[in-house]
Parts: structure tokens; sequence; C-alpha cells
């Protein structure tokens, strides 16, 4: 039996489905849940964290039910929210040695510099986390989770606000976690993040998974080359053969095509000739990006963000 | 009950860290103690400050718990209660462990202000009626963190708490004993004096004072307690799953 297994997993809120039959096997792996905001990534993280009780459906994680022994559940896992919530008038130490006794640790100072340690932050572990920076204060999370050695880590959003240094950081502890034989379940943003750290990646919308597999799969099976145009005028709908429209952002136009090469010229002219002007014009192979907007697609553009559906789920789900 | 424990020390750590907050709620009863205590000119009694005292400790107190609600609300707020729920130790010692924290942070500010009356001069310095005073503020504290705490559950965001809180504050103490003996009330604020569980806690301490241990008011409180405390549980236990 896989680490985490959900089996038609449901979470609604009054007549808002959250999340929607979700079957997933998760297994020693890190594992991406990517989706846009209110689709469900949070709601499916606290159902499998027992923070929140599925409506149907049936989730284990290390072979406990969520539901029938949530306890047990909680011995074997981890779970970073968010908001990063941390004590800024204790120390370092201080905030971890917290979390160790709560687990109940034999040895709860040592397990606590071990997993400081671990994160890089030994150097610091005296002083006051108020005078911790964004990332120092997400390894200290980390430090926190990490001090009961879980089986199971969960992160919603681990890198979300953080600067480009101290992402790639937390990405490369998230990766040795793995490596030593952590599974790791984690919601994120970032499609650039997930392609490279992610061994699988999940894409959720409104509830349901639209795609699984690993982030190189799903660029070869949903996208073939990009060509990227920019230019004036209104796209009136130009097609060539091998070549299909598939977004607009500005003014960018999207199209993919087996060969870019093969098809820009022809597809170039066809615009033109459609009445449009071209000032540049880009061939490029895909990324987890365009996947996800091929699957979900640009939601300002199709419907308006709904604002009565997505407070709803936040109401309900804090 | 380690986890309680531990949920509390990282309350009375923080409190404690934040050393301004331990000095400005304490400004508000020694206040009470001094101007009023020492100044009011009083016919009933030759020693308004003794008669007072007991007053201004329930206070402090109440003014520790009312402040404590806030804490497991923040808690809430900011992401840390959720934390602690995908942790494997017992839900309850949260809630535990932030009662006991409030409880005793009001025992450490009595103890201020008791420091205090007794520098003006208040006659207190038994152990016996020491050890019974703490005995019925530890419960006094108790019933009421625990009110705060089902209040703070309820409400949705601290505005409202704090609104609650400064609504309610000053008349429970006024309709208290706190200030005056019942018999030199009016007959209508000694009728809601009767009903306030301030004046409860307030008696009791008093009736020491006098040497009686006041045994029916200090079940009374015990009673209300249990019974707050496991309406308490039942609240946080809704509002987590």
């Amino acid at each position: 039996m896989a680490i985490i297994e959900t089996s038609e997993l449901t979470k609604k809120f009054n007549d808002l489905v959250a999340v929607d039959e979700m079957t997933l096997s998760i297994d020693r792996e890190i594992f991406g849940l990517l989706g846009p905001n209110g689709s469900g990534k949070t709601t499916t993280v606290k159902m499998l964290t027992t923070l929140l009780t599925p409506t149907s459906g049936e989730a284990t994680v290390c072979g406990h039910s969520v539901t029938a022994q949530p306890s047990k559940v909680r011995d074997r896992i981890s779970y970073v929210p968010q908001d990063m919530a941390v004590d800024m008038k204790l120390t370092g130490r201080e905030n971890v040695i917290f979390f160790a006794n709560l687990y109940g640790i034999p040895r709860p100072r040592e397990t606590a510099d071990e997993a400081l340690a671990q994160m890089d932050l030994a150097s610091r572990a005296d002083d006051m986390v108020k005078t911790y920076s964004g990332g120092m204060r997400r390894r200290l999370e980390l430090a926190q989770a990490l001090v009961h050695d879980p089986e199971v880590l969960f992160l919603d959003e681990p890198t979300i606000g953080l600067d480009v240094a101290g992402r790639r950081k937390i990405w490369e502890h998230i990766i040795s976690l793995k490596n030593g034989g952590m599974t790791v379940f984690v919601t994120t943003h970032y499609m650039d993040e997930a392609d490279h750290a992610c061994g699988r990646v999940g894409i959720i919308d409104k509830g349901k998974i639209v795609a699984l597999d690993t982030p190189a799969a799903l660029k070869s099976l949903h996208c073939h080359e990009i060509i990227a145009i920019r230019g004036e005028g209104e796209y009136k709908g130009t097609v060539v053969p091998d070549v299909t429209f598939i977004g607009k952002t500005g003014d960018e136009l999207r199209f993919q095509a087996i060969s870019g090469e093969d098809s820009g010229i022809p597809l170039l002219q066809a615009l033109n000739e459609s009445g449009m002007k071209i000032h540049s014009f880009v061939i490029r192979q895909p990324t987890l990006d365009d996947v996800f907007l091929s699957l979900i697609g640009e939601q300002e553009e199709t419907m308006a963000f709904d604002h009565h559906r997505f407070r709803t789920m936040l109401r309900r789900r804090a | 009950m380690k986890r309680t424990f531990t949920y509390m020390e990282r309350d009375l750590r923080r409190w404690i860290r934040g050393r301004i907050n331990v000095i400005t709620s304490l400004v508000m009863p020694a206040a009470w103690l001094i101007f009023v205590g020492l100044a009011l000119p009083i016919r009933f009694t030759d020693n308004y400050l003794d008669f007072i005292t007991p007053g201004i400790l329930v206070l402090t107190m109440l003014g520790a718990s009312l402040q404590g609600g806030a804490l497991l609300m923040f808690d809430k707020i900011l992401g840390f209660l959720q934390k602690f729920l995908a942790m494997p130790a017992p839900r309850e010692s949260i809630l535990f462990g932030k009662i006991l924290a409030i409880t005793l942070r009001g025992l450490i500010q009595t103890t201020v202000i008791l420091v205090i009356a007794l520098i003006l001069g208040a006659h207190l310095l038994n152990p016996v009626f020491l050890l019974q005073t703490y005995l019925i503020l530890f419960i006094f504290g108790v019933l009421l963190s625990s009110i705060m705490t089902t209040v703070a559950l309820s409400l949705e965001d601290h505005d409202s708490y704090a609104a609650f809180n400064s609504m309610i504050a000053m008349p429970l103490f006024f309709t208290s004993s706190a200030l005056m003996p019942y018999d030199q009330m009016p007959g209508w604020l000694a009728f809601l004096a009767h009903l306030n569980p301030v004046s409860y806690a307030i008696d009791a301490i008093r009736a020491l004072q006098e040497g009686i241990f006041p045994a029916t008011t200090i079940a009374g409180l015990l009673i209300g307690a249990v019974v707050v405390l496991s309406v308490c549980i039942i609240t946080f236990r809704r509002a987590t799953v």
C-alpha cells in the first residue's frame, strides 16, 4: 500500500464542491498539487492532515484512515501550513524545543539542535525569531516539522513570499528530505519550482484532478513546441495545418505545433494576411506553465473571479 | 498532562518576553488600590484599604482573564492552531494549557498587587489566609478564562472580541461587591451584585479576612468553573473538527 492513498475523496461545503472524488496514490516522492486559487488544494491537504473531515470517500496515510484513526495519522506526519506561524518572541531553539516537547521526543534539546543544524540554522539558534528573514522562518518551521522524524511531510505553499535565493534553499532541503526516504506532499503556485523538484504533479481545477504525471510527461503529452507571437490587431481565429491556438495573455498569442520551425513561417504569413501586425516571434519548448494554462485556461479571460465562491471556501475551511 | 504544561510554558514565556505588557496590566489595579483605596472618604469602615483589597485582587484576575481569551484567538488567526491540531498531542491539552497559562498569569499579577497592598498598609500577612485566597483566585481564574476562551472561540475576529471585552469589563466590576458592602448599596445594585460571579470570589476572600472558611461559596465557584470548562471543551471540539 502506498504511503498516501485516497479514493473518491470528496469535501463539500454546503452546495460548493471543494474537492471532487479525488483518487490518488503517492509513495516516497515529492508530489506537487498545482491549481489556481480556490481549486481545492488546501482543502485536500487539510483532509489528509485530519484537520477537516471528508464528506465522502476515503483516505489513508501510512496505512491509517484519516477518519477512523486520526491520531495514528498525526503520529506519522508533519504539516506546515501556508501562513508562517513561529513565535517571534522566542528564540529559534526554543521554538523547536517546544515542538519536540509536544511530540514527546525523549531528548528534546539534542533533537532540536540536530533539526536546526539540518536546516542550517545552528548559528542563529539563540537569536529571537523576530530577527529572522522570511526564508529562515520557513526553514525554522521545517526544523519544527522534522523534529519527530515524520514519514510524510505536508507543505502548503512552502515558498510563497520568499525571495529567489530563499526559495531555492527551501527546495534543496525538500529534495534532500525526499532522498532520505520521506514522502513530501506539496502545494504550490510556482510551476517552474514544481517542474524542477516534483517527481510527479497533479493539476487540480474546481476540485478535480485534470492531469497527473511526471512534469516531463505532462509537457510532452499536452504541448508540443510553443510559438509565442506578439503583435497588434485582432486575432480572428486564423490557423494553419498542424498548428493549434492555445491562448492569449495580454498582446501575446500562443500556439502549439509539432514543429515550430516548420509551421512558424506559414503561421506568420497567415496572421499577416488576416490584418495583424507582428512585432516579435519566439519558438520555445513547453513549460509546465503552458501545460497548466492549456488545461485550466486563463480564468480571468473566460470568467470573472468568483469572490463569493472564494470567500465561502476560505470561511469554511478556516 | 505533560503537553498541557508545554503549551502553558510557551504562553508564559511569550508573556514575560513581552515585558511592557507585564507592567501595563498592573497599572490599573494598582491605581484603584492607591487612588480609591487610600483616598476615598468612606464612613462605613475605618480601614477601607483592607475592605477594597479583595475586590482589587479579584479585579486583577478579572483583567488577566479578559485579556487572556485573546491568546487562543490569535493562535487561531495566525495559524498556530492548525499546526497544533495536526500533532499527535491530545487536542484538549491546547485548551487546558491556555486556561492554565491565563490563570497563572493572573496569579502572578495578583501577587504583585498583594505586595503593593501590604506596602500601603493592608493587614493580610497570614499564611493560611494567603493560601486560601490563592485557591479562591485560582478557581475564579479558571472560571473566567474558560468563559473568555469560549467567547473567543465563538467570535470571528479580534475586533469583536475586544468590543465584547470592553463591554463587560467595567459593568462586571461595578456591579460586584468590590467597592462597598451589600447593605450600603441601593436595592437594585445589591440585587445585581448577588448575581455577579465576581462578587462570589470577593465575598469569599472577605469571609477569609474575618476568619470564616466560605465552603459553600467556594463550592459554588468550583461548580461554576466545571460547568463553564465543559461548555468550553465542547465549543473547542466543535470549532476544531
